[in-house]
Formats: C-alpha cells, sequence, structure tokens
C-alpha cells in the first residue's frame, strides 16, 4: 500500500478543486437539486398539517393552542417513528389512520387524540419519547425521513468520483503531478464538503422556516436539534459516498458506476425488509450498510448516538480502504 | 552519451493480446526520440506504462536513473501528452492548468504565470479564460502540449502531437519540440514518418508489440548505401541492365512515377539504387552511373541519399495496420 505517499497539501487542493468541480457537472448539480427537492419536499409534507392547524385555530379561536399543535405533530411523527424503527409496518399504520379519519379536518381545530381525551396509541418507547416529546418533535420527524431517503440522493452526488475520469483518460493530466491515493481520498473528501454543504443548506432553510413560520419550539432547543440533525446527516452521507467512491473506482463507465451504487443502496434495504418478513434473521443484512444503525444517529442515549457516528466512520473507513487498494493497481 | 529512458524486457498483455512483448531500447539524453509502428503496434501502451497510467506485467523502466514504479519521484521531471486524455470540458483552461502547478508547490501568482507562458507558446493565451469545450480540436491539441511544457520537464512524452493540427500549427509544434531539446530528452509517437524523419534524432520502430528496430535515424536510413535518383524519363529494360553491370551496383529498381500531380510541367521518374558498401568508392561509382545515364539521353533531376523513414518503415512493418 502506498498510504505513506498521502500529501495533505495536494488531499486538500484535490478536494477543494472537485467540490468546485461538482458544482459545475452535472452531478453536484442533480444531486443539490433532488436533495433540495426530496428535503424540503418531506418538510413540507410534515409542515404543511401544522401550518393549517394553526391557521385555522388563530381563525377559529383567535389564538393558537400550543398543547393541542404539539399533540398533532405526536400525532403525525408516531407512525413515522414506528415504520423506521420497525415498530410496525405500512399496512398497521395504514389501518390506525383510516381509524382516526377526520383528525386533522376537525372544525374544531383539534387533535382527536388531544380533543376529549380520545384514546391513545401504545404508549411510546423512550426513544420515541425522546424524539417526539423531549426535542421539537416536527423537526424529529423530517429529520428521520432524511435519514432515510438521503442515502438514496447520495449517488447521484458520488457515483462519477472517478469513473469518468477513467473513461476519459482525464486522470492522465493528473497522475504525474500527483499520487493516486491523493487523487482517490481527495475527490473523496471533496464529495463529502458537497454534501455537507448541502445538508447544512438543507436543514438550515427547514428549520428557519419553521422557526419562523410555526414559531412553536425555542428558538435555542431548535437550533441545538437542527445542529445534531445536521451532523446526524452529514456523518450518515460519509459511508454511502465511499460506497459509491469504492463502486467509482471499480467500473470505467459512469453510468454503470450510478446503476450499481443505486442496486447496491436500494437492494441491501429491500434484501433487508422483506427478508425479515419471510426470516427474521435476515434483518442482519441491513448492517452490510449503515441502515441497520443509521437510526441510531438520533437516539436518546448519547453513547449510542456516538457509537453509530463512530460506526459509520470505521465502515466509511474499510470500504475506503477497499476502494483505494483497487484504485492503487488498476489500469488508469 | 548517457541514457535518460531505459527500457529493459517489458511485457504487456490485455487478454488474449500480447500488446508489448520483451521490448527493450534506450533513449540518449537531449535527443528527440521517434517511436514508431502502425497502428495497434504498441505505441501508446509503451507511453502508458512509461508514465505509470499502466502497470507493466514484466520489465523494468528507468527514467532519469529512477524505477517508474516509484514514479513519485520523478514528479515534475517527467511529463507527457497523453493520446485520448480529455481535459474538464466546463472548466477555463486557465484554472485547469493553475491547478496543475499548484500541485507542484506554486502560489497562484508564480503557477498563472506559469500557465500564461506555456499557452504563449502554443498560441492560446487569448483563450485562457475559455472553458475547454469550445474550443476546436486542434486548439484541444494545442492545450494538451502546453500542460506538457508546464514546469520544464526534463523528459517530455508525446504521443502524436501533430495529430489533427493543420500544417502551420504542425509546424509551430515541430519548432517548439526543436528548441525544447536544449534543455528536455522528448520521446515523440507519430504516422507522420516524413515529420519523425525531420524532428528525431533516434527512432525506434514497434510492431505487433515486438521492437523491430531502434537507433539514430541517420544509421537507419543510411544502412544500405541507398540512393533515389529521379529521371526525366523511365529507363528501359536493357537501360536498367547496363547501369546495374556498373562495378559498386548492387541492384537497380525503376520505382515509379515521381512527377506527375505534384503540379510539375514535365513527368520525373524514380530510380532506386543500392550499391555495395565494399571496396568500391561511392563517389566513382556515382559518377559512373551518372555518366551512363548521360549517354542514354536521359536526363537526371535529382539525387538524394538514403534510404527514406518510410520505405524503412514499410518494409519492417509490412505496412501494416494491426487495429482489429
Amino acid at each position: 500500500m502506498k498510504l505513506k505517499t498521502l500529501t495533505i497539501s495536494h488531499i486538500r487542493l484535490i478536494s477543494l478543486y472537485w467540490s468546485r468541480f461538482a458544482v459545475r457537472s452535472g452531478s453536484g448539480l442533480v444531486y443539490l437539486l433532488i436533495a433540495l427537492i426530496f428535503g424540503l419536499s418531506m418538510a413540507h409534507i410534515l409542515i404543511m398539517p401544522v401550518e393549517q392547524l394553526i391557521s385555522r385555530q388563530k381563525r377559529d379561536m383567535g389564538k393558537t393552542d400550543p398543547q393541542v399543535i404539539n399533540q398533532t405533530i405526536i400525532d403525525i411523527g408516531r407512525p413515522i417513528i414506528q415504520f423506521l424503527f420497525g415498530q410496525k409496518t405500512l399496512e398497521e399504520i395504514g389501518q390506525e389512520s383510516m381509524a382516526r379519519q377526520g383528525g386533522f379536518g376537525d372544525k374544531d381545530g383539534t387533535s382527536p387524540n388531544a380533543a376529549g381525551g380520545a384514546k391513545k396509541d401504545t404508549a411510546l418507547d423512550p426513544w420515541s419519547t425522546f424524539l417526539l416529546e423531549k426535542r421539537p418533535a416536527l423537526l424529529s420527524a423530517i429529520f428521520l425521513l432524511l435519514l432515510f431517503g438521503m442515502p438514496f440522493a447520495i449517488s447521484f452526488l458520488g457515483y462519477n468520483q472517478v469513473s469518468g475520469d477513467i473513461q476519459s483518460h482525464g486522470l492522465r493530466y493528473l497522475l504525474l503531478r500527483t499520487e493516486r491515493s491523493n487523487i482517490y481520498f481527495g475527490r473523496f473528501l471533496g464529495t463529502v464538503i458537497f454534501s455537507t454543504v448541502v445538508m447544512a443548506i438543507i436543514v438550515v432553510t427547514i428549520t428557519f422556516y419553521l422557526g419562523m413560520k410555526t414559531r412553536i419550539y425555542p428558538a435555542g432547543a431548535l437550533t441545538l436539534w437542527a445542529f445534531h440533525g445536521f451532523l446526524a446527516l452529514s456523518i450518515l452521507m460519509v459511508p454511502y459516498i465511499a460506497i459509491c467512491s469504492l463502486i467509482s473506482a471499480s467500473v470505467d463507465s459512469p453510468f454503470l458506476s450510478l446503476i450499481l451504487a443505486k442496486v447496491v443502496i436500494a437492494g441491501v434495504l429491500i434484501m433487508g425488509l422483506v427478508g425479515r418478513l419471510a426470516w427474521k434473521p435476515a434483518k442482519y443484512v441491513l448492517y452490510a450498510l449503515p441502515w441497520g444503525w443509521q437510526s441510531n444517529l438520533l437516539h436518546f442515549q448519547p453513547a449510542r448516538c456516538l457509537l453509530a457516528a463512530v460506526g459509520c466512520f470505521v465502515y466509511a473507513g474499510f470500504i475506503l480502504f477497499l476502494g483505494y487498494y483497487h484504485f492503487e493497481r488498476r489500469d488508469l | 552519451m548517457t541514457h535518460v529512458v531505459s527500457i529493459q524486457g517489458l511485457s504487456k498483455r490485455f487478454g488474449r493480446i500480447q500488446a508489448l512483448s520483451k521490448v527493450s531500447f534506450d533513449v540518449p539524453s537531449h535527443s528527440i526520440f521517434g517511436l514508431l509502428g502502425p497502428n495497434g503496434a504498441g505505441k501508446t501502451t509503451l507511453f502508458s506504462i512509461i508514465a505509470d497510467f499502466l502497470k507493466a506485467d514484466t520489465g523494468i523502466i528507468e527514467v532519469l536513473g529512477i524505477d517508474t514504479t516509484n514514479i513519485r519521484q520523478l514528479r515534475g521531471r517527467l511529463s507527457i501528452l497523453p493520446q485520448d486524455a480529455r481535459f474538464q470540458r466546463n472548466v477555463p483552461i486557465l484554472e485547469q492548468l493553475v491547478f496543475f502547478r499548484l500541485l507542484a508547490g506554486r502560489t497562484k501568482q508564480q503557477a498563472r504565470e506559469e500557465v500564461l507562458k506555456s499557452l504563449e507558446l502554443v498560441g492560446l493565451q487569448s483563450f485562457a479564460k475559455r472553458r475547454v469545450g469550445s474550443l476546436s480540436h486542434g486548439m484541444v491539441k494545442r492545450l494538451e502540449i502546453a500542460q506538457a511544457f508546464l514546469g520544464n520537464p526534463e523528459v517530455i512524452l508525446l504521443d502524436e502531437p501533430t495529430a489533427g493540427l493543420d500544417p502551420a500549427a504542425s509546424r509551430q509544434i515541430r519548432d517548439l519540440v526543436k528548441q525544447l531539446q536544449e534543455s528536455a530528452t522528448i520521446i515523440v509517437s507519430s504516422h507522420n514518418l516524413d515529420e519523425i524523419q525531420e524532428l528525431c534524432d533516434h527512432v525506434a520502430i514497434l510492431n505487433l508489440g515486438n521492437l523491430v528496430l531502434s537507433g539514430s535515424v541517420d544509421e537507419i536510413t543510411l544502412a544500405d548505401r541507398e540512393y533515389n535518383m529521379t529521371m526525366s524519363r523511365p529507363l528501359q529494360n536493357n537501360e536498367l541492365q547496363q547501369i546495374s553491370s556498373i562495378q559498386g551496383v548492387r541492384s537497380i529498381q525503376m520505382q515509379s512515377h515521381a512527377g506527375a500531380g505534384h503540379g510539375k510541367s514535365s513527368a520525373e521518374y524514380l530510380v532506386k539504387l543500392n550499391l555495395s558498401a565494399e571496396n568500391v568508392s561511392q563517389d566513382s561509382v556515382l559518377a559512373a552511373i551518372l555518366r551512363g545515364v548521360l549517354d542514354m539521353n536521359v536526363t537526371p533531376r535529382k539525387i538524394t541519399e538514403g534510404r527514406s523513414l518510410e520505405s524503412q518503415f514499410l518494409e519492417l512493418t509490412g505496412g501494416q495496420n494491426n487495429n482489429p
């Protein structure tokens, strides 16, 4: 291995050049667009009912009732958490939703659970309680959806880290000027930087909108939880970018690299989710990628949270090493 | 004479295709070394292995005394104009080349100055802020050459540097290469044999991955004491026999019609003479031939000494194109 040939100044230059290049090239713009559309759409889907409720309360009562609003948010967030934590299937969630028909459309602007002490769902576990009651619940639900969806989007950014330049032989202009290791790790780092900036844009936009428009959470709590969510999303992207990096270094065609990245990222999730219905241990397939533990990035226990982050970095390091091992030896 | 590049027993296989087979030759210091061969002969593969783009199966390459498996030690000393490598289309020329110089440890200001100087050499200074995608093929070629000259490397590999260039630009590049010979050793591959003969002092000819000939251009083209004589009319068989009977003439061959189609007023005919190198003065043999030709009422219009590189090349490679 030639890891000792890594040159920090070269990695810095290559990563900055690459992240700037990503903005100019199609892949960066496509990712930016997809990530923004996905992120803001998810936020919109969750925030809209709350906004409607607030405006209805203002119209009908001349003021807002924070308790009702909060309960509504918990009603929205609960099924999301139950599904993403594997506590309930989509079918079960759908049935419950049908049973609560008309909940948000009540003319008095109240939620069915809040109004008149309607039946409560089964008690929330500590993690769900933490996410829905001890932290800004709306933001928690949005983060959980982003943690679930962003790995699909990241392949649009990461698929072409080196494959396009292998195909066009563009790397040959660099190979006599720097080491392969610097190119490989520099471009990976550049992709991570770009992804992190995009995550920051999404989280800041959502948090700002949520804070200004709904005014249901204290600014301090909202900012702190937003920062945590931003870190979780940014860290989660690292192993997925590493997967894209490995695939990109293994195939010469950017299109094939994109397809393979999609197949691997979605394939592991589908195999894990579908497989566990037939055979419970099949759920461990999810651990082939961070799918198995990524929700822990928002865990109520700081140690679990930290462990999940370390898991992401260790996993990314391993995959990166595999990719680099291949890249160092292959014909370019 | 010291050798700047030394290649020993180099082999490379792509699947079932033996791209290079035990190729060995040396490149003298401050020479312009031509690498010749038909398509698919292995020239680009050889360049790519020297630059460590491709890994050799067997063999050793040393550039400036450094094994190219330690290519990082040659950083800044070896550069290449790779064939078929593309720049990033949507990034300005200046930015891409400045980035290369930043990697060499230059400040932004120094890098910018060096790049502009290099672009000026190839006549692209006014296009510095243009994106590569907006340049013509010829301009891209000049840009590729400019990047190869960046930073005054000691060894420069140019894979088909004038392919796709108009005659004026080709001449400019050839002049530039000749200028650089003072400070660098240059290895050039080209299909243009006249260009190689004009430009290079040493050549190696590859065919089907094998080295078939290597040496100085003078050695190769003069090896057989061949002369090409242009005549005012074709020689008849009996006239040819008469000349071949002159002592010291090994063979004589009526070659071709050499004037038609070149805008000349009268047709000219080419005779190839091969003289014996033994015991006879070449000058006296040539004088005897000229006398004989004049006696036949034929006007000799031009005599050139030596075989052309092209004839040598075609003979060695059988005029093949090895592309599938």
